[in-house]
């Protein structure tokens, strides 16, 4: 059983009356790359910050490496805050030796980690630059290797993605894969899905700052039913034909002649059992395309599903 | 501690590696230079008037005001020098310096007379109204102004000032003065008064000595070096009003720079608020300190060339820092610096941590910037009052001790006074440093803002 590097128990959390985090509790193992995911407002940085401390939750329990969250234990953490910037007026190697010293590194290892990554970021021309003189992008890069100088066994992300462009943000993904295969845990929180369902082992869901899902990708995958377009040129009823399989849709007609449909998989039902029953029944098939469910499905599924609204609310 | 002291280096070495604040601390005795020096360019730089004189008396009003702006001119410069010696000792070098470089300058010396021969104001209105001119040692000039004087001592005396320009009233003043010494002269002269008894009188003079009831007989006069403890107590509260006010700025344009760079919440995955508040003030505390050692450096270099310059100059530069470096007064001092210091430094922060922009930080400022400014009437009122119940009862306010009590130090206050004061002054700096590392920790995570704190004090109105 993998050692449990944060836990919340049964954590709440209110701003002037307004319940930010409410009864949530969740756990992040060592090794496994968790994904929080949520509308904006939904509690995400509220709870991340409970979790190293910065913020004391109004009830329950917080437990960072089996003990509540204190400046020892930060220094065993890499937090890239939603809200993040830098040091402008200082050089670039300054600002990294400066926040790996405020984590305990040495200042002669601190430098020497500091232009290694700064080569492997392809950022070492600029080391000796002022903050102010970079790009978005790599100043998000230089912020980004702040976070990992002091090589942290764990590693929190607070919607690492955003403001970043696409060419970024592929590369944000292979820094924390590499973070992961070399032993780090890591627990990002964001409401784009697809990084979450690329990069993820486990996801937590929250909204309205209750949480709404815990478990695997595939597991969340599974609560989303499975579709399967199809296209007819016969007469056939399909929805008669498949109810046994799903519930069957008639969308609104393609070109002449041809009669598109939709089909949610009922959860123990087979594509191949609903191609099987339309060949029998003599259906003059022009499209059968089963879809795979994505995570975003999921999401919007689950928080529907538990009553709540995808909505912005103020960052809580 | 290790953070504390890694964000105190990074605040530090922040102002003083750059060459701006060199720069900025080398500008003030530039500016201190430019304050005394910019006055006597402007005087020196002040074009000649010229002035013709039409005495329709006959020459004997004429002659009795040219004498008289030659007494003017001698009496100024006597007290100019006078004053100098008083500063620097009495140096022949000085004097003849003085005496020849100035006389030019000083008094009606900017004013010239001359006579164009013209008579009637007719005559002499075109050169006025500078729509003629004439020559100079070789320049063209227009005139200044037409004095035309009439009557008698016995009859009364009128003038007459032509001229178009409305402000310089100083030639206009020097006649009236002149003339009235004049008048007031020949009056006692017609009613008996001899000449030598007139002059004598005028040279009259009372010998007043200051005296210490503490002593008696000849040690009871009281000299100059007995003075520069008061002198220096004020000057030291205000110094350290100037530091305080600087550096707490700082801390607030830095703070409000980390905020709108969003540093602070890199700050705060890394380390605990208290520790980036504490870090901060230690900082600019150390900032604040290099200004200080450089002032001082400063002065003590200046005061030493002068006397240099001047081989007998007599700055009583000793008695001047023995005051300074008093136990009394330089232990408190520092101790009233660190409390003040992290008082208004704390709240500074405060404010900055809510604020994005400077001009969110000025609604708050505004009230706090009108609380930091009494104490420097007050201190200039403790100068001559140093047991005036307003200076006494403001004493007590813990955001004005620090420089009150240190202005009032040299006199002697009740020591009841003393402890209470330093009792209840740190007491509230406990609770406000207290304070405004809450309002710290919620600005630094966007909990709250300027609005909020406009909140606290709307007594129940509702927005």
């Amino acid at each position: 059983m993998p050692e449990t590097i944060l836990e919340l128990a049964n954590v709440t959390k209110t701003f002037k009356g307004k319940t930010a985090v409410n009864d949530v509790s969740f756990s992040v193992k060592r090794g496994q790359i968790t994904g929080f995911l949520g509308p904006n407002g939904a509690g995400k940085t509220t709870s991340l910050r409970m979790s190293l401390g910065i913020l004391t939750p109004d009830r329950g329990k917080v437990t960072l490496f089996g003990s509540k969250p204190g400046a020892k234990a930060l220094d065993r953490v890499g937090f890239l805050p939603e809200e993040r910037g830098i040091y402008r007026r200082m050089k670039v190697i300054d600002v990294i030796v400066f926040f790996a010293r405020l984590k305990g590194v040495e200042a002669g290892e601190a430098r020497r980690r500091g232009m290694k990554m700064l080569d492997e970021f392809d950022l070492l021309h600029a080391a000796e630059q002022k903050v102010k003189t970079l790009s978005k992008g790599m100043a998000q890069k230089v912020q980004i290797i702040s976070t990992l100088i002091h090589q942290p066994e764990f590693i929190i992300l607070d919607e690492p993605f955003s403001g970043l462009d696409p060419v970024n943000q592929k590369s944000l993904e292979r820094i924390v894969r590499a973070q992961a295969d070399a032993g780090r845990t890591i627990l990002f929180s964001t409401h784009v899905m697809e990084h979450a369902e690329r990069l993820c082992d486990k996801i937590l869901l929250i909204a309205n700052g209750t949480k709404i899902f815990d478990g695997s990708v595939t597991q969340a995958l599974g609560e989303v039913p499975r579709r399967i377009f199809l296209e007819t040129v016969s007469e056939h009823d399909l929805v008669a034909l498949l109810d046994a399989y799903g519930e069957v849709r008639r969308d609104d007609a393609g070109e002449p002649g041809v009669r598109c449909w939709s089909l949610d998989l009922a959860p123990k039902a087979d594509a191949q059992d609903v191609l099987k029953a339309c060949v029998d029944a003599g259906v003059k098939l022009t499209r059968f395309e089963p879809v795979r469910a994505h995570l975003h499905d999921a999401f919007v599924h689950l928080v529907e599903n538990a009553g709540q609204t995808i909505e912005e609310t103020a960052d809580a | 501690m290790r953070n504390i002291y890694l964000i105190a280096r990074r605040e530090f070495l922040s102002y003083v590696a750059t060459w701006g604040f060199w720069l900025s601390l080398a500008s003030v005795p530039l500016f201190m230079g430019l304050g005394f020096g910019l006055p006597m360019l402007i005087e020196s730089s002040q074009p000649t008037r010229h002035y013709v004189i039409v005495d329709e008396s006959g020459g004997q009003l004429e002659q009795a005001l040219l004498d008289g702006f030659a007494r003017a001119q001698e009496q100024q410069i006597a007290d100019i020098q006078e004053a100098v010696t008083d500063m620097v000792g009495d140096n022949p070098q000085v004097q003849q310096a003085l005496a020849s470089g100035m006389m030019q300058q000083i008094g009606d010396g900017r004013y010239q007379r001359v006579d164009l021969g013209l008579t009637s104001l007719e005559d002499l209105r075109p050169y006025l109204l500078e729509e003629q001119v004439f020559a100079v040692d070789g320049e063209e000039t227009s005139l200044f102004a037409a004095v035309f004087l009439r009557g008698s001592v016995a009859d009364g005396i009128a003038v007459d000032y032509w001229s178009k320009n409305r402000t310089d009233g100083g030639l206009r003043s020097s006649i009236r003065r002149a003339l009235e010494d004049y008048m007031q002269e020949a009056y006692l002269l017609s009613g008996g008064v001899a000449a030598e008894l007139l002059e004598s009188a005028e040279a009259l003079e009372p010998e007043v000595r200051e005296l210490n009831p503490e002593r008696s007989g000849a040690d009871a006069a009281v000299t100059d070096a007995e003075r520069i403890p008061f002198v220096m107590g004020i000057a030291v509260a205000f110094g350290l009003w100037i530091i305080i006010f600087s550096v707490v700025n700082m801390l607030l344009t830095a703070m409000i720079e980390e905020k709108g760079n969003k540093v602070l919440e890199m700050m705060m995955s890394a380390t605990r608020h208290y520790e980036i508040l504490t870090g901060k003030l230690l900082g600019v505390a150390c900032v604040s300190a290099t200004l200080l050692v450089f002032w001082m450096g400063l002065a003590l270099g200046g005061a030493t060339l002068v006397q240099q310059a001047a081989a007998s100059a007599d700055i009583p530069v000793a008695e001047i820092f023995s005051a300074l470096l008093d136990p009394g007064l330089l232990l408190p001092a520092l101790g009233y610096f660190v409390i003040g210091y992290l008082m208004y430094g704390a709240v500074f922060l405060a404010v900055g941590s809510l604020c994005d922009t400077i001009q969110d930080a000025q609604t708050l400022m505004s009230p706090i910037m009108l609380i930091m400014m009494v104490p420097l009437f007050l201190v200039m009122l403790s100068a001559d009052s140093p047991d005036s119940p307003i200076v006494a009862i403001a004493s007590w306010v813990p955001v004005w001790t620090p420089f009150i009590m240190l202005s009032r130090l040299p006199h002697d206050p009740p020591m009841i006074e003393l402890v209470g004061t330093t009792t209840l002054m740190m007491v509230t700096a406990i609770g406000v440093i207290w304070g405004a590392g809450a309002v710290f920790r919620l600005g630094s995570l966007n909990q709250a803002n300027q609005e909020t704190i406009k909140g606290w004090f709307s007594f129940g109105k509702k927005s």
